[in-house]
């Protein structure tokens, strides 16, 4: 038959019926092995939540209950069904979508099968009462929900005016980093060095305490810890940016002085406004990693109503000795970060495939 | 005889060791149309840069007018709105419309009102014949456009002389040619030019006067069709015979 496929479209590829019930095996395998995972990610937290969340022992009673187990044994079964058909009959397959159908019911089947047995363990061999009532405590939580949502929010804004001071921080820095004269370009370079080769809780620490010990200028920690994160991310920013304007072509800047625009005229309206997109992914992971690092404000001692996200956990937990205050702690950084990151990809994607169809021809 | 466009004066350039321009003199007169053709790493490029000082001598001078380019105390961004340049790699801002492209300049440096920017730029883009890609982006334009757009965005500034660096070289050959003829039109307009090309048909029926550059030393000059006929140096004669199969 190779020498009539020529040409063929592949469909057409798996026209016997010995063939065809190839094809028909792969989309099996690729169920199979999909089914295995999918009834572990959403069976065992659906049986937990019916059994109920509050208190923990309900919870534990779901998680070593016969459901879950049934759970797990039959998701294994799957797993094993999916990675046996799957490895044993892929390089058979007539067609490169059957293939890669198999390829895949089979690699599911070794993630079901994974997951089954890091539970079964967890299950069997370790100790999910304490672990239950530790960390997956909810009880605890209740009476806190109104500091938790101040908590996201405080966070949020500790990250966001960090990063909205510190980008404008940092393309002054970028500007000043290219200059052509040393003597501008050193303290710039210098500025920048520090901030980035001192770790951010020292800076926060030595801002706070220093100053208002040292120099008796009385600002609250939260204040302190708003200008570190603008000090600190304009540092970050400084070197996103200049590496944005350096990657516009020489040409660019040619074209604007030989038009008569000053340097600052040439830099204002031709160059970075074609730095700034380039420089947007970059930022906005920054502006991810800064997210994260407020939590490390907790060592300056905030006032309650100033409570980011992880000092929220960490009061939490002394006063009730329970962990669940960091799981959902977790989750608030979760909310905020996850579409953060999902909007960089996509920015990302944009760009790619947009400036290839702008800047070349 | 009237004062030249510009002039330069000993010029001088070293990119490190490198010795590319060795004692340039050159006078660029009224509507004259200035060839310079030599084989590649002669130093073309950057003499024709030499001219609004993109590229700075290591020494000799450099006059526009009565004004010296290469006295510190010029105001270079003043003198080069005078001075139209146009580069192989076209140089459009992509993020700009070809309209934009033209008014940019016009709104900040020449500081004219909105409106006068905007009639000048349509005006220029019907010139190069473009009229109807004023809302374009450059990305969406042909090479050839790209550089008529370029012509035209030098253009608008009204400027006293042209300079063209190889501006064709980067152009697939089916669109040379839309670029050669706006060229041409401006010279049969009386706009002095100075012309670095490797096209010597454009040279040779366009320029009014050729200089040919080897090795950072003007080796011979004189009329193209003079040169192109009978070259004086060995090393004219050499390099025309590789370039002219016509």
């Amino acid at each position: 038959m190779s020498s009539s496929t020529k040409g063929q479209p592949q469909a057409e590829l798996a026209a016997t019926p010995a063939e065809r019930r190839l094809v028909w095996l792969a989309t099996v395998t690729m169920w199979v092995g999909g089914a295995g995972l999918a009834l572990l990610l959403l069976g065992i937290p659906a049986v937990l939540v019916v059994g109920g969340v509050l208190p923990y022992e309900r919870l534990l009673e779901g998680f070593l209950s016969p459901a879950t187990r049934t759970i797990l044994v039959t998701s294994m079964a799957l797993g094993g069904v999916a990675i046996l058909a799957g490895f044993t009959r892929f390089r058979r397959m007539p067609t490169k979508g059957s293939r890669e159908r198999a390829i895949a019911g089979a690699v599911l089947g070794i993630q079901a099968l994974a997951v089954a047995l890091i539970v079964l363990a967890f299950q069997n061999l370790g100790e999910p009462d304490p672990f239950f009532r530790n960390f997956l405590n909810f009880e605890v939580l209740q009476g806190y929900g109104s500091t938790f949502l101040r908590a996201v929010m405080n966070t949020v804004i500790l990250a966001f005016a960090g990063e909205a001071g510190g980008v404008i921080l940092g393309l002054v820095l970028a500007v000043l980093l290219l200059s052509k004269r040393r003597v501008v370009r050193a303290p710039a370079r210098a500025y920048v060095n520090f901030f980035r080769g001192t770790p951010l809780i020292w800076q926060l620490s030595i801002f706070y305490f220093g100053f208002s010990f040292g120099l008796g200028i009385q600002f609250s920690a939260f204040t302190a810890a708003i200008i570190v994160f603008i000090l600190n991310t304009g540092a970050y920013a400084a070197e996103v940016f200049r590496a944005g304007i350096q990657s516009i072509e020489r040409g660019q800047l040619e074209a604007a002085r030989s038009l008569g625009m000053s340097y600052s005229q040439a830099m204002m309206n031709a160059i970075i406004p074609q730095a700034v997109t380039r420089v947007i992914p970059p930022l906005m992971n920054e502006f991810v990693i800064l997210i994260k690092d407020t939590s490390l404000v907790v060592v300056l001692g905030l006032f309650a109503e100033n409570y980011e996200l992880y000092t929220w956990a960490r009061e939490g937990y002394s006063s009730s000795a329970n962990a669940s205050f960091f799981v959902a702690a977790a989750a608030g950084y979760l909310a905020v970060t996850l579409p953060l990151i999902g909007a960089v990809n996509a920015v990302e994607r944009r760009l790619r495939s947009g400036l290839v169809g702008v800047t070349a021809k | 005889m009237t004062q030249p466009v510009a002039r330069l004066e000993g010029i001088h350039k070293w990119f490190g060791e490198n010795h590319v321009l060795k004692g340039i003199d050159l006078e660029v007169h009224p509507q004259e149309v200035l060839v310079i053709v030599g084989p590649s790493g002669s130093g073309k490029s950057t003499l024709l840069r030499t001219l609004n000082l993109l590229e700075e001598p290591s020494e000799g001078r450099v006059w526009f007018g009565d004004t010296e380019l290469t006295d510190v105390r010029t105001n270079l961004n003043e003198v080069r709105t005078h001075m139209g340049i146009v580069f192989q790699a076209f140089n459009l801002f992509p993020h700009k419309t070809a309209l934009q492209n033209i008014t940019m300049a016009l709104r900040k440096v020449l500081k004219l009102s909105e409106e006068e920017a905007l009639a000048r730029a349509r005006e220029e883009l019907r010139h190069v014949g473009l009229g109807e890609k004023a809302d374009a982006y450059p990305g969406r334009l042909s090479g050839g456009q790209q550089q008529r757009v370029a012509i035209a965005r030098a253009l608008a500034m009204r400027p006293r002389v042209m300079l063209f660096d190889e501006v064709t070289s980067a152009l697939d050959p089916e669109l040379i040619q839309e670029v050669l003829d706006v060229m041409q039109r401006l010279a049969e307009e009386g706009m002095t030019m100075v012309v670095v090309t490797h096209e010597m048909g454009f040279a040779r029926e366009v320029g009014s006067r050729l200089i040919f550059l080897d090795e950072g030393v003007i080796v011979e000059e004189g009329k193209p069709r003079q040169v192109f006929a009978n070259p004086t140096s060995e090393r004219t004669r050499k390099f025309l015979g590789r370039v002219l199969v016509m």
